[in-house]
């Protein structure tokens, strides 16, 4: 006598999930950032054949366009990777800790476009410094001390 | 969980109690997918509790367990660490954005 209504007219709460998995390191964007660092180093050391000769000059497109392209994409994945851990691990408390955290992110992704449009050393070791930044203000969010190293 | 008893229905009847009803399996074993609950307006929440909140970022309710309070700041948790969303993800909440308790589980519900 007391439940004289419908499943369908019930209020919903939800038990769900959005497939997170937890894991996140600023290694991910870590790595592509110093891609893009080598990758501009490399464009910059980039030896411009004597004229005359077509197929060093044919060796040299193909190297000089692989070197962009692939500055490209990790610039690109850098910014990924920096996008999912801004929207998805870091939360609204982290902000009362590091209140630097927003503007470090959103001038982050700004440099990872940057040194997409550049040849910018400079901005692509700026983007390395945030990362390390980001790096650490991560891992003092987990308790946990992990050492900045770079592969190169 | 337990199950309502002719109390529980009477505060139901009389507007005490709300009927819910999960949808998920983030609080598997301890509720289930299409399970009914009743919610108390109660606000005196304790680590363990199960709660009805608003998620902060979208404009849905969700039903979760308090695994811990730090002054006016909740922390939730499904109890299906593998299946859910949470203070994980979204972060602690006030109690501002909790409804309130989940006190029994309505069986026969419909």
């Amino acid at each position: 006598m007391f439940n004289n209504f419908s499943m369908t007219e019930l209020e919903v709460a939800e038990a769900h999930c959005d497939g997170p998995c937890g894991v996140y390191d600023p290694a991910q964007a870590r790595i592509e950032a110093e891609s893009v660092l080598q990758l501009t180093k490399k464009i910059l050391d980039l030896k411009m054949p004597d004229g005359g000769d077509q197929k060093a000059s044919a060796a040299y497109q193909n190297t000089l366009t692989r070197f962009i392209v692939i500055k490209e994409e990790r610039a690109e994945l850098a910014k990924h990777h920096l996008l999912v851990l801004w929207t998805d691990y870091f939360k609204p408390q982290h902000l009362e800790t590091y209140p630097e955290l927003h503007d470090l992110f959103w001038k982050s992704a700004k440099l990872c476009s940057a040194v997409k449009q550049e040849i910018s050393l400079e901005h692509a070791q700026e983007l390395m410094d945030n990362i390390k930044r980001v790096h650490e203000i991560f891992w003092e969010t987990k308790g946990k001390d992990v050492a900045w190293f770079t592969a190169s | 969980m337990r199950q309502a008893d002719w109390k529980d229905r009477l505060l139901l009847k009389l507007g005490r109690l709300r009927a819910v009803r999960v949808t998920g399996h983030s609080m598997r074993p301890t509720l289930k997918d299409g399970d009914v609950v009743l919610v108390s307006r109660s606000t005196r929440l304790t680590v363990g509790d199960i709660v009805l909140a608003d998620h902060p970022f979208k404009h849905v309710t969700v039903v979760k367990r308090v695994t811990a309070v730090t002054g006016d700041r909740y922390e939730l948790r499904g109890d299906d660490a593998s299946e859910s969303s949470d203070s994980r993800t979204f972060g602690t909440l006030s109690l501002k954005d909790i409804h309130g308790k989940v006190v029994c589980r309505l069986d026969g519900a419909g």
